[in-house]
């Protein structure tokens, strides 16, 4: 990889040395708090050309000399325009003030770019935070993962389960970053709540084909949440009283406005306010969860920035015993501008995510307990570079190398004073990428980025290979272990290697449409074992062994873009194709906790998914938010499931149909309402029924899978906000947000199963379960000052 | 350590939310209709009975056709035959009690079903079970009623029993209370070397203490009985009674996809397409009985 680097800073050198044209860059922030904008669009009126800020805030495009008209361009921002005099290479950084607080001033009409229409990505949502934080929220609490819900292409398994699915894939198949490092489990109790925290995320941008060549490791969809980097103008405090979180975030400049930080804190208090009804068998319960956000950044120089950036949750239930888990990650990053052509940012990250059972946390019992703990943890460095080398073509390159230590399980049993230690042995892996990519303008109506990703990955020892008899094996049933061999520390155990082209191009079609084109493929080596309906916490992640092969996902995607009314209206259709090879399944009872030959349990397949989706969206006015529709297929085929014969993944809904819509009056209140219809997922049922020991079981005659579907689900969710002038002691403001969930008071199902009758177990019957049965309403209380 | 359960049903409730259940009707295809074979050979002291059944749509819920014009024969290693003769035409296939007493530890046994020019069977071995030591019990209140209950406090029993050394022995435990077996499907305790997996390491351990009070069906009060019977089972049986669970309480949010429950009952001709359901065991049952006391409860901690 090293040689690859030194070739690519030759490369560059030797195109800087023949340029004739002079360069602009710099940094474009948010007036009101110094944050580094994303995704900014500049553009030259003169030379009808432009280019966008990085993920840092960064741009640099290069030009002749001459004195030109920038327009630059930000939802939610409006729009600026600048002159400025090229005859040397020049850095200007600008700042831009969001449109609440310019409505004053004369807004230069011109030709507005527009990311929908012109940029190249597709199939990509950005959701503001602004709009996010608008939405009705589940009990009153913004939520990110829930509010992407609500875009084309994304469902859940159903309400109330964690994750999400990106057209078609499994919850385990999104990369889940923040900033920069990954997520392994973004839920909070069970799922209900996931575990950003609205107050400290600056920017949500979910990626669901045409992914760029940078990123790698997951093969349906990048979810890219990036942390506020903290008011580097004053101090501010944020925070806000819910129905199931108290939040507090704290932001400040330091060292003259060199630097800034933010700290953001949630807990739940529901156990706070229990706490005096509970007797004294109760009294030493805990039942909470929290979260803790930080970042810092600090401003070397002109062309060196470091962030450090932190997050630390946990869910904990217990007393005596406890059950808890969360996630943490650590990420240290540092932009550096080589020169005004060339911006560098590299990452090195930690993440861990791991959960604990014990029976007996005070140790109080020695006759009997059972203590029991897993996690994955993973360290990484992750260089990535931007050369603008002229405006015409961006090239962007680098690589990843990621450690992983997987422990399945680590317990300790104690029955009747005996003590046994139950340890399945831990599992190491080497996950490296290199990339290059380039974003080619080839004339006023084409532009394209192509690029390659190779990646390799090593499963390595210390550790227990284990073998199985594939060729003796019933399709569908579990394995024969013929051996197990141990591997020393640092021996290759196994080995793959994948190249995964990405594609993508804009066809313009005018001034306000254009179609793109897409292609992608991704490798994913690390794999969430979870064969239950929503995933548990309790879920394990492997890494791809010798039995256990990587998933590769190859995705093209057709759109047509269309603007309407200057950009105030966004339209775009996609169709997508996407199929899936090594898809992990499972045999039936699959033991998948504690298991040393876990392998045997699983069954590979192969997946496709394929769909159409369309989206509206209305960005200005009072009156604002979108609608998308989604018609989609997911499908698994699986050797020994469903007679070998494609099914129905359990994540399929044919139709999903949302609407956002919020109100804006410009005065003190503001309204929003969203809906969802969507298909019911689906469901396997038996055809007959045996007695057996006065038991009546059920028996699949055909041993179809999915071949039922369960009800459609809809909801109406409505909220309220009171805008009050102040929060306290006249200074601030502060709001009252007044939320309904599920207004029109729908059991929506989650599952239909069948089961024995509870008083006769002879007899049967089906079962509708919901998980939220009733009308949810909330009330928060949001301050800033 | 008692009061875990408490608590666990308070944070069942303060996470239940708003969540519910609702009988519906759906319209399902119904299947070929099957023969079922319920089996169990021990060696209590009873008449042996080996129940023939159909398969019906799964839901009709009219009591399932007896088969009573099928040939049913237990053999042992040595080819021995023990028929059972369906007396009553009830599907009921009995040995009597007087011929019970040959089941001999770690001799396998082997049950032919002959029904309609089909013929069926299934291999099981009569494993050693260890004896139950006690059953203990201990007196507590709960905060409030638990599900389907209106009782606050009772007592909460357990047995010990110590699983001999030597991986691979399972078990199944079976409570009666009150002269009612404790039958649902939901609640079969099953335990493979005393803990509730394999890789359990709890191989020649004392039985692990969720297994051990496994003999709840809700409080036991003052006067109350109950019959603690420890089946040695075999490993597939474990398997199947593993499954039975399973397919018996699969639904809400961590379901997983419903699966058939195998068998181990085969079609002698292995190319036939008609198969049969149900499962044939032996196993030796050891037994231990106790009547609620207050005088003799544990001292609650």
């Amino acid at each position: 990889m090293k040689k690859l680097l030194l070739l690519g800073f030759f490369c560059l050198t030797s195109f800087v040395g023949f340029s004739q044209n002079v360069s602009l860059s710099g940094y474009i922030r948010d007036a009101s708090n110094g944050e580094g904008m994303i995704g900014v669009s500049i553009y030259v009126q003169e030379l009808q050309t432009g280019t966008q800020t990085n993920a840092y805030g960064f741009y640099s495009i290069t030009l002749p000399p001459g004195t030109y008209t920038l327009n630059l361009t930000s939802i939610g921002y409006g729009q600026q325009t600048q002159k400025v005099s090229l005859s040397e290479s020049l850095t200007r950084d600008f700042e831009m003030n969001d449109e609440a607080s310019q409505l004053q001033e004369v807004v230069v009409k011109a030709e507005r770019e527009d990311a929908n229409v012109k940029s190249l990505e597709m199939s990509v949502n950005k959701v503001e935070m602004k709009t996010i934080k608008k939405m009705p929220a589940f009990m009153g609490e913004v939520d990110v993962i829930r509010s992407i819900q609500f875009l084309p292409g994304v469902s859940s398994v159903g309400e109330g389960a964690s994750g999400f699915n990106v057209r078609g894939g499994g919850i385990d198949q999104n990369l889940v970053l923040l900033d920069e490092a990954p997520v392994y489990n973004s839920s909070h109790l069970f799922g209900l709540f996931s575990v950003f925290n609205p107050d400290a995320v600056k920017d949500v941008k979910l990626i669901k084909g045409g992914i760029p060549a940078n990123y790698g490791g997951r093969v349906s969809s990048i979810l890219d949440v990036r942390m506020k980097e903290g008011n580097s103008k004053k101090p501010e405090f944020t925070g806000g009283l819910g129905t199931i979180f108290s939040r507090f975030a704290y932001e400040r400049p330091f060292l003259e406005g060199k630097g800034s930080f933010i700290v953001a804190l949630r807990r739940s208090y529901i156990d706070v306010l229990a706490k005096p009804f509970l007797n004294e068998d109760l009294k030493g319960s805990q039942f909470y969860f929290y979260d803790f956000t930080a970042k810092g950044n600090y401003k070397i120089n002109n062309n060196n920035t470091v962030f450090l950036s932190g997050y630390f949750g946990r869910d904990v239930f217990g007393a005596d015993f406890g059950f808890n888990w969360g996630n943490a990650t650590t990420s240290l990053r540092w932009n550096h501008v080589f020169n005004d052509k060339l911006f560098m940012n590299t990452t090195v990250f930690y993440s861990n995510y791991d959960y604990l059972l014990d029976s007996d946390l005070n140790n109080e019992e020695d006759q009997d307990s059972f203590r029991w703990e897993s996690n994955i943890e993973n360290y990484s460095i992750k260089p990535d570079f931007q050369y603008y080398i002229n405006p015409n073509n961006t090239l962007s390159f680098g690589g990843q190398s990621i450690y992983y230590r997987f422990n399945p399980g680590q317990a300790e049993a104690v029955s009747g004073g005996e003590s046994r230690s139950i340890g399945l042995p831990d599992k190491y892996a080497v996950e490296s990428g290199i990339y290059i990519g380039n974003e080619q303008k080839v004339n006023s109506r084409l532009s394209l980025q192509y690029g390659i990703r190779y990646s390799d990955y090593r499963y390595l020892g210390k550790g227990n290979k284990v073998l199985l008899n594939t060729e003796g094996s019933v399709a569908g049933e579990q394995k024969e272990v013929t051996d197990i061999i141990q591997v020393g520390q640092g021996e290759l155990i196994q080995q793959y290697g994948n190249w995964e082209p990405r594609f993508s191009a804009n066809i313009g079609l005018g001034r306000n449409s254009s179609i793109k084109v897409s292609y992608n493929r991704l490798a994913q080596y690390i794999h969430l074992l979870s064969n239950t309906t929503a995933s548990s916490p309790l879920d394990v992640w492997t890494p791809s062994s010798n039995n256990i092969k990587p998933q590769i996902s190859d995705q093209v995607a057709l759109g047509y873009f269309q603007n309407f009314d200057d950009n105030n209206y966004e339209a775009s259709v996609e169709v997508y194709y996407k199929e899936l090879q090594n898809q992990i399944d499972y045999t039936r009872n699959a033991n998948l906790l504690l298991n040393p030959a876990v392998e045997a349990d699983l069954l590979s397949g192969d997946g496709r998914a394929y769909g159409a989706e369309f989206y509206l969206k209305k960005n200005r006015g009072k009156f604002n938010g979108w609608i998308s529709y989604t018609l989609a297929r997911t499908e698994r085929l699986v050797d020994g499931l469903n007679n070998n014969e494609w099914f129905p993944a359990r994540i399929d809904k044919m139709h999903n149909l949302s609407l956002v819509s919020i109100f804006d009056t410009g005065k003190k209140w503001s309204f929003s309402g969203t809906f969802n219809f969507s298909s019911g997922t689906p469901a396997s049922f038996p055809t007959n029924k045996f007695i057996w020991q006065g038991i009546a079981l059920p028996h699949n005659y055909y041993d179809t899978r999915n071949s039922y579907r369960i009800p459609a689900s809809h909801r109406l969710d409505l909220s309220a906000t009171l805008q009050n002038k102040h929060a306290f002691f006249k200074k601030g403001e502060s709001e009252w947000v007044f939320s309904v969930y599920n207004v029109y008071n729908r059991r929506n199902p989650f599952s239909v199963y069948v089961r024995q009758n509870e008083d006769n177990f002879a007899q049967t019957e089906a079962v509708k379960y919901s998980v939220f049965a009733s009308i949810l309403p909330a009330v928060t209380y949001n301050f800033k000052f | 350590m008692k009061s875990i359960f408490i608590k666990l049903l308070f944070f069942a409730s303060v996470i239940g939310l708003s969540s519910c259940e609702d009988v519906i009707d759906i319209d399902i295809q119904d299947g070929v209709e099957q023969l079922v074979i319920d089996a169990w050979i021990t060696n209590k002291d009873e008449d042996q009975v080996v129940k023939l059944s159909l398969s019906q749509p799964y839901f009709d819920n009219s009591t399932p056709r007896a088969v009573t014009d099928a040939t049913v024969i237990l053999f042992d290693e040595d080819s021995v035959a023990y028929p059972f003769i369906d007396l009553n035409q009830t599907g009921e296939y009995t040995l009597p009690r007087e011929a019970n007493g040959f089941l001999k530890e770690n001799k396998r046994y082997a049950l032919y079903v002959k029904y309609k020019d089909q013929e069926f069977a299934a291999l099981s071995l009569y494993r050693p079970v260890p004896k139950i030591d006690s059953i203990a019990y201990e007196f507590f209140e709960f905060p409030f009623a638990g599900q389907d209950s209106t009782e606050t406090s009772g007592y909460f029993a357990e047995f010990y029993a110590n699983d001999p050394i030597g991986e691979g022995d399972t078990y199944w435990i079976r409570t009666t209370k009150n002269a009612n077996l404790i039958n649902n499907a939901a609640s079969i305790s099953i335990s493979y070397d005393g803990g509730f997996s394999p890789g359990g390491g709890t191989d020649g351990l004392t039985f692990i203490l969720p297994i051990r009070q496994s003999i709840n069906d809700g409080f036991y009060q003052h006067g109350d009985s109950l019959d603690v019977e420890l089946w040695s089972i075999t490993p597939d049986a474990y398997l199947y009674l593993l499954q039975v669970r399973q397919e018996s309480a699969n639904g809400g949010i961590f379901a997983t996809p419903p699966a058939n429950i195998p068998t181990n009952i085969f079609n002698l001709d292995s190319r036939s397409e008609v198969k049969a359901l149900g499962f044939f065991g032996i196993s030796q049952v050891s037994s231990l009985s106790a009547k609620i006391d207050s005088t003799k409860a544990r001292p609650s901690e």
